[in-house]
């Protein structure tokens, strides 16, 4: 991992504290995320596998259309189920960056939070906002803006934080007890 | 100075866990556990076995006493990848000087039988169902990959959970279970009603309840949103805490004026069987056993962390003794431990089982994920397991009811899914 070695200086977050992007998707409350990749490609981490699955019950031009710095949004208890890791090392791949929801399964909620991905509790969000509306999530703040409005979102706590500006738990970890640098 | 705030049991631990007077709901601190807790699987322990020794340095650890491996998944294929898998857990634990505890049963269930589950103890696990702890008054959280922070930090942040209460009154009627309690409260009050939450269980109806079926209670709160369940102790559980102690124990318990996020009274008797649709445990796919009444079956399975109690073989036994399981259902009965196999041995229930046509499998979680005796294309089963997600038994094409033991020993002597309310109604049907 000597690649990895020579990066030690640098400290810009891997989660920026404004994320700006489009409203690729929006699921309804309870939603089980493996099947955002069907539950027979949740035990792959292949993405010529995973990619082509991706979204393809909901939306077969999904993959195309999505495009870098895009954000999902979800309903309440989004997560609810057994998630699986797989659904979002596809979303991250098509180049989704953060999850807006009325609420998280607390189990969907720390798995993802440990890769680094920014998952926004935002009460109000699934009624203010429509596909492909841009939004920006002031995630570091707890404020998310719509067409429709500012709203309040959780804000997270300071480890969170942190966690997510190191580019997951793993990282942070690394630059604070590893014997190599993230 | 300020008068101590009133706290709940699990505020109580979590703040001895901190190393604190008191903690608040909302607080993000760091925790120090006393047991850390895995079993061994592809992909998470053989890794960070891997990352604790390539990235962080780690050889040995400081404490190994609070480190818990058991191997209950993956025992029944005998192959070549299952041996060498387990054997690297073998050789860490070894290495290390961390507990290893193999075919023993289930690690939620032996966790309790071997006292590391003692009141007032905090426990963590990648796996949620850690939570059925909480039945002895202990507080068993399911944190993902993070158990890898406390695991190489000897800690491990969290946000205090606000605490959801339960108030039970009354008692179960006959063939109704503790499983059926969880089904309704998700039913009726959402399946994140308690999310980020603990979810404790309080009242002369929690203290009714056998440890057992508190431990099915428990084990199953991340289907309400929450990241725990707990009762407070009682006379049953600091008894059964006494039995498997090797250590002190300090239990804690709810102050009277504890302040809680929600109070919801339930009483027992009011309750009837419940099943849960394919697909997930929410609320709406979860129905009074009457309204899926019918549906044909092919197989059926008491087991898993969630059930496969003493309590749960009993209620199977009691109901298929002197019968058949109807001919074209597999029922596979899994005691949740070893020590639960040969105390249903000793009562003679497991020949009662095996006398009606089922199936007893040695104690391992294979059969709840589809490891062992996957469901095929097609298939029907009914099932005591914790998940019925498409495809977690086997097949996607399969189809996955829950519902407590009473239910699905009844379903699997019928053939159908039936209420075991009206067992006398087609006892005789298969005898």
């Amino acid at each position: 991992m000597p690649a990895r070695d020579t990066q030690q200086t640098v400290e810009e977050p891997a989660v920026p504290d404004t994320i700006e992007g489009r409203v690729a998707w929006i699921f309804g409350d309870d939603f089980d995320i493996d099947l955002v990749i069907g539950v027979e490609n949740i035990k792959y981490y292949d993405l010529d596998k995973l990619r082509p699955a991706l979204m393809k019950a909901y939306d077969e031009g999904f993959v195309e259309s999505v495009r870098e710095g895009d954000v999902l949004v979800g309903g309440h208890n989004f997560g609810y189920g057994h998630p699986h890791y797989p659904p979002l090392v596809a979303m991250r791949s098509v180049g989704i960056k953060a999850i807006v929801a009325e609420s998280f399964s607390p189990g969907f909620w720390r798995g993802e939070t440990y890769n680094g991905m920014p998952l926004i509790a935002c009460p109000g969000i699934t009624a203010a906002v429509k596909r492909w509306d841009q939004i920006r999530v002031h995630w570091a703040v707890g404020k998310v803006e719509t067409p429709a409005g500012i709203l309040e979102a959780a804000r997270p706590s300071e480890r969170v934080a942190r966690i997510l500006r190191a580019g997951g738990s793993y990282n942070l970890l690394l630059r604070e007890r590893g014997r190599r640098r993230a | 100075m300020a008068a101590a705030r009133p706290m709940t049991i699990a505020e109580k631990i979590l703040a001895r866990a901190a190393g604190r007077d008191q903690v608040s709901p909302g607080e993000s601190l760091p925790f120090r556990p006393d047991y850390m807790i895995a079993y061994d699987f592809p992909g998470y322990t053989d890794v960070m076995f891997r990352q604790m020794k390539d990235d962080f340095g780690m050889e040995s650890l400081d404490e190994p006493d609070r480190y818990v491996l058991f191997i209950d998944h993956m025992l029944t294929r005998g192959t070549p990848d299952e041996e060498k898998m387990h054997e690297v857990t073998r050789n860490w634990a070894a290495k290390t000087g961390a507990h290893l505890h193999e075919g023993r049963g289930i690690g939620h269930q032996v966790a309790a039988e071997l006292g590391y589950a003692l009141p007032g103890n905090f426990l963590i696990h990648f796996d949620g169902h850690i939570s059925s702890l909480g039945a002895f008054g202990a507080l068993g959280w399911g944190v993902r990959k993070d158990l890898l922070e406390a695991w190489i930090t000897g800690q491990i942040y969290l946000d205090v959970p606000a605490t959801a209460r339960f108030d039970l009154v009354g008692e179960l009627n006959e063939y109704v279970d503790s499983r059926d309690l969880i089904h309704w409260i998700i039913k009726v009050n959402g399946a994140d009603s308690c999310v980020n939450q603990v979810m404790e269980y309080g009242g002369p109806g929690a203290e009714s309840l056998s440890i057992g079926r508190r431990q099915g209670l428990c084990g199953m709160a991340m289907f309400a949103g929450g990241v725990s369940a707990i009762f407070n102790p009682d006379a049953t559980s600091i008894a059964f805490a006494n039995s498997v102690a090797n250590r002190p124990f300090e239990p804690v318990s709810s102050d009277p004026d504890a302040v809680y996020a929600s109070r919801t009274r339930i009483d027992l008797s009011s309750l009837e069987p419940q099943v849960v649709m394919p697909g997930s445990a929410r609320s709406t796919n979860t129905r009074p056993v009457g309204e899926v009444a019918g549906v044909q079956l092919q197989h059926a399975y008491i087991g898993s962390c969630a059930s496969g109690r003493i309590e749960d073989i009993r209620a199977a036994a009691a109901i298929l003794k002197g019968k058949r399981v109807a001919a074209g259902v597999h029922l596979n009965v899994v005691p949740t431990s070893e020590q639960i196999r040969r105390q249903a041995e000793s009562e003679g229930l497991l020949r009662v089982l095996e006398d009606a046509g089922a199936y007893i499998g040695a104690s391992s979680c294979d059969f709840c994920f589809g490891y062992a005796d996957p469901l095929q294309p097609g298939e029907n089963c009914i099932s005591t397991g914790v998940l019925n997600i498409s495809g977690r038994m086997g097949s996607t094409q399969a189809n996955i009811y829950m519902g407590s033991a009473y239910t699905v020993a009844a379903s699997a002597l019928a053939g159908e899914i039936v209420d075991p309310r009206a067992i006398g109604e087609f006892a005789n049907a298969s005898s």
